[in-house]
């Protein structure tokens, strides 16, 4: 696996690096527990008014913050500074220096760069969702907890390929270098269950770009609302659209090929 | 009047105070309740004066003091002690009376729209400056005809090249005709034909406009084909004032005596030696270094011992001189 | 007339920057869509048939929309301008230049406004051709006086950006702090809700501060919850009164940052 030495030499600088700056992980800490607090507090704001959303009680979509919580770790923590740069790569032709390396672009130019201390988010967001099952009185099956560790592990595929997608588009608009907005503001509406959209939003949320669906199915697998078995159909989503990523990746790179030679 | 210099600086000193980062984290939390800090002294007690019409470098390695001279005298940082004198102003609060009256360019930083054609940032200083339409249209028009800049009007800054971002960037700040430019580090990075349109183009400025220039650089043509004078900083102090012929003759205590060899026969390296150190020596080329008032008398030698085709009797490279005079500069102080 | 000429060459050159940046703003504008809207989906689902502290599905679409409106000419970037012009030295020749740096601030601002507001009008205008619910019954007099007030809150919002961005002088985490301001401001300004949905207490806090001025106000105002000219007149002088504060402490700020500037430079 020479790729994957290459990379973790890479993650090994990029720790090094960061540990430079322990301060950034007290900021880091704080700000996703502030960011945490807020979401609680709209939470409370939303259920002083009603004692349901979509279906799902207060602690139920406790759990699905936690999952939130836990995506956006890793979107934070890979997927931002990894993929999330490629825009400004192309533009500079730092590209061109990953495209001579004797390894797999993709996965090259996805991994490269970690956001370390943003890990925390994934520890804090499993806390939160543990912390509200303890709320429920809920204690998760195995089978329960091993659709959950499933169907997160698509959940986080999926959007990895969404964002690849999204950078794969800034090889035909380059100027179009805060693309990921695009991304930030659809998977703000994955803070709640899908069944929570009226309407039109839920044909935009749920159907058109089934962000949603990458928090509410894991928190339902870990509250019991999903039978075990459909994490595998989740799974296969995942496995599609990881395919289809790659599919567009490849495409894309021809074009840069094209336009760059 | 007469004898006033333009910018005057007495006794500047400026002291910084620099944070000092403890490690780990039981540092870092230390450093927020009770910061420590340590006094750095990047100019201490720099005096000089500079008339209208000069072209003054100043010389030193990164860190020097260089550039914080240079910002107390333009108005961005104010001195710890001493005074700064410029164009009858104190820089400081000299407001926007005092800015009209210089121009500062920094080599590393611009002014320039990046997503702009040049000429938009043009017309913002024409309107921040108050210059009229018929001063703005001639300016403009001397400018980039001096500089040749006439084909990039309309591409933004973004597609230029470095060289000529940096001649956009000079008529940008000349347009309202400044008596004194600042300049540091005008040419950093540009490549050796631009670099050397930037300094034909500040001369015939200040030969045209009688502007006053004080430039920092790292390139040493910049110093030696500009500047009538060089203030030579290290560690915040000045070390030399004056032509930078002078400086050489008394640093530099060696020539170089460049040879060219019309036959090969028997002529070694070790044959050359006895004239001077061999500094190379590839036939039929060689080069010696002998001490400066043996050279007449070593060149009479070698032309009466050997098979000369050419020999010439140079100073050793301006670098190597001022390297020198920053190493024997540097010894006599520290804290 | 110098002063026109250099605000005129200012919002030309904001102007013409944004134009080139013309994707990228749509996606930020998207983002400023987004929130509203999902806040709106979820107080449509608990509204249902009913009502919620006396707003009907209708009147929720009409506050959302105008927060959406009133959000976008009111908010304020400087704080991210300021805090790189100061890290990164871009202060400088701005600072050697006779203009005070807050004058291409302010130009920002007016262009960046116009050219969102436009688009936000024109989606509006859409919506409300389509979806009667979020059709305005405004008199003129309410229209002139919601631009008031929204010219007040932007005039507000605008130095309190930055005044935060001026904290760059002191600390790298000048951003993080208007980021807790923003946090605050989700609540606090009516963001998430209208203010007569959160708990009596926590509501007086945003109209004794600042927050109320910043959005709720206007957007109250155009919506036409604001009942009575007392309420109207108490308003206006709480705006009025926190914009004074701002601009105070932004003067503040900026003299001390200017002269820690200059005693410790970038």
């Amino acid at each position: 696996m020479s790729a994957f030495r290459i990379l973790s030499a890479f993650w090994r600088l990029n720790v090094a690096e960061e540990l430079q700056y322990r301060a950034n992980f007290v900021a880091s800490v704080l700000g996703t527990v502030f960011y945490m607090a807020t979401a609680l507090l709209t939470l409370s704001l939303f259920f002083r008014h009603t004692s349901q959303l979509g279906g799902w009680d207060y602690w139920e979509i406790v759990v699905l913050l936690g999952v939130f919580n836990t995506l956006t770790g890793v979107i934070e923590a890979v997927l931002r500074p990894g993929i999330g740069s490629l825009v400004g790569d192309v533009r500079s032709g730092e590209l061109d220096l990953v495209l001579v390396k004797p390894v797999d672009a993709q996965g090259f130019v996805s991994f490269r760069r970690l956001d370390v201390w943003r890990f925390s988010d994934i520890v804090l967001g499993l806390g939160l969702a543990g912390y509200a099952l303890v709320r429920l009185h809920r204690v998760p099956t195995i089978s329960q907890l091993a659709a959950f560790a499933l169907t997160l592990a698509a959940a986080a595929v999926v959007v990895y390929a969404i964002w690849v997608l999204l950078m794969c588009l800034a090889f035909w608009f380059v100027s179009v270098e805060n693309i990921a907005v695009l991304f930030d503001s659809v998977f703000e509406g994955a803070r709640y269950p899908v069944s929570a959209y009226p309407g039109a939003l839920r044909l935009l949320f749920v159907y058109l770009i089934p962000i949603a669906w990458t928090t509410t199915v894991p928190a339902s697998a870990l509250t019991g609302r999903l039978r075990p078995a459909l994490a595998l159909v989740a799974a296969l989503v995942a496995a599609l659209v990881f395919a289809f990523a790659r599919f567009a990746w490849r495409v894309a790179l021809r074009r840069y090929a094209g336009a760059s030679g | 009047m007469a004898n006033t210099p333009l910018v005057a600086a007495e006794r500047l000193s400026k002291t910084f105070q620099v944070k000092v980062r403890d490690i780990g984290i039981g540092g870092a939390i230390r450093a927020l309740v009770r910061p420590r800090y340590r006094q750095v002294r990047a100019v201490r007690d720099v005096t000089f004066g500079i008339d209208p019409g000069e072209i003054v470098a100043f010389l030193g390695p990164n860190g020097a003091g260089k550039t914080t001279t240079l910002k107390m005298l333009a108005g961005l940082l104010y001195p710890t002690s001493g005074r700064v004198h410029v164009a009858g102003f104190d820089p400081w609060t000299g407001g926007p009376a005092f800015k009209r009256r210089i121009a500062l360019v920094l080599g590393n930083r611009q002014q320039l729209v990046w997503d702009l054609p040049p000429e938009e940032t043009y017309q913002l200083n024409r309107a921040i400056y108050d210059l009229t339409d018929a001063d703005y249209r001639e300016r403009l028009e001397e400018l980039v005809a001096l500089l040749g800049l006439a084909d990039v009007r309309d591409k933004p800054v973004r597609q230029l090249s470095l060289g000529e971002r940096m001649k956009c960037e000079l008529v940008a700040s000349l347009l309202h005709r400044p008596p004194l430019l600042f300049l540091d580090e005008p040419t950093l990075g540009l490549d050796l034909t631009a670099q050397e349109a930037i300094r034909g183009f500040l001369s015939e400025y200040r030969d045209r406009h009688g502007a006053t220039i004080l430039l920092t650089s790292h390139y040493m043509q910049d110093v030696t084909a500009l500047a009538s004078r060089v203030l030579m900083i290290n560690r915040g102090r000045l070390l030399y004032d004056g032509a930078l012929e002078v400086l050489v003759a008394r640093i530099a205590r060696t020539k170089r005596i460049e040879l060219v060899l019309a036959g090969g026969d028997g002529v070694t390296r070790e044959g050359l030696s006895a004239f001077g150190e061999v500094k190379s020596f590839h036939f039929p080329n060689a080069v010696l270094e002998v001490r400066r008032e043996d050279a007449p008398a070593t060149s009479a030698r070698l032309l009466a011992a050997l098979p000369v085709a050419d020999l010439s009797i140079e100073d050793p490279p301006i670098e190597e001189v001022i390297r020198q005079a920053f190493a024997q500069g540097g010894e006599e102080d520290d804290s | 007339m110098s002063w026109v000429r250099r605000y005129r060459a200012l919002i030309r050159n904001a102007w013409l920057v944004d134009l080139q940046y013309r994707a990228s703003i749509v996606l930020w504008l998207l983002w400023g869509v987004t929130e509203p809207a999902i806040a709106l989906g979820i107080w449509w689902a608990i509204a249902g048939s009913g009502t919620v502290s006396g707003y009907a599905r209708a009147d929720f679409a009409r506050y959302f929309f105008a927060v959406m409106l009133v959000n976008q000419l009111t908010i304020a970037w400087d704080s991210w301008y300021l805090d790189r012009w100061i890290r990164e030295g871009d202060l400088n020749f701005r600072l050697a230049r006779p203009l005070h740096p807050v004058h291409e601030a302010v130009a920002d601002n007016v262009a960046y406004k116009a050219r969102t507001a436009s688009v936000i009008l024109v989606v509006w205008l859409v919506a409300a051709a389509l979806w009667p619910a979020v059709r305005l019954q405004a008199t003129p007099g309410r229209l002139a006086l919601t631009m008031i007030a929204v010219l007040l809150a932007a005039a507000m919002r605008f130095f309190i950006s930055f005044t935060t961005g001026l904290l760059a002088f002191w600390t790298t985490r000048a951003t993080a702090i208007m980021e807790l301001h923003a946090g605050l401001s989700l609540f606090l300004a009516g963001r998430i809700a209208p203010l007569a949905l959160l708990p009596p207490a926590v509501a007086s806090v945003a109209g004794v501060l600042w927050f109320r001025s910043m959005l709720a106000f206007p957007v109250d105002l155009l919506t036409g919850t604001v009942h009575g000219a007392d309420a109207v007149l108490r308003g206006f002088a709480s705006q009025i009164v926190w914009l004074g504060v701002w601009i105070v402490a932004c003067r503040v700020a900026w003299t001390r940052g200017i002269r820690k500037y200059g005693a410790v430079g970038g």
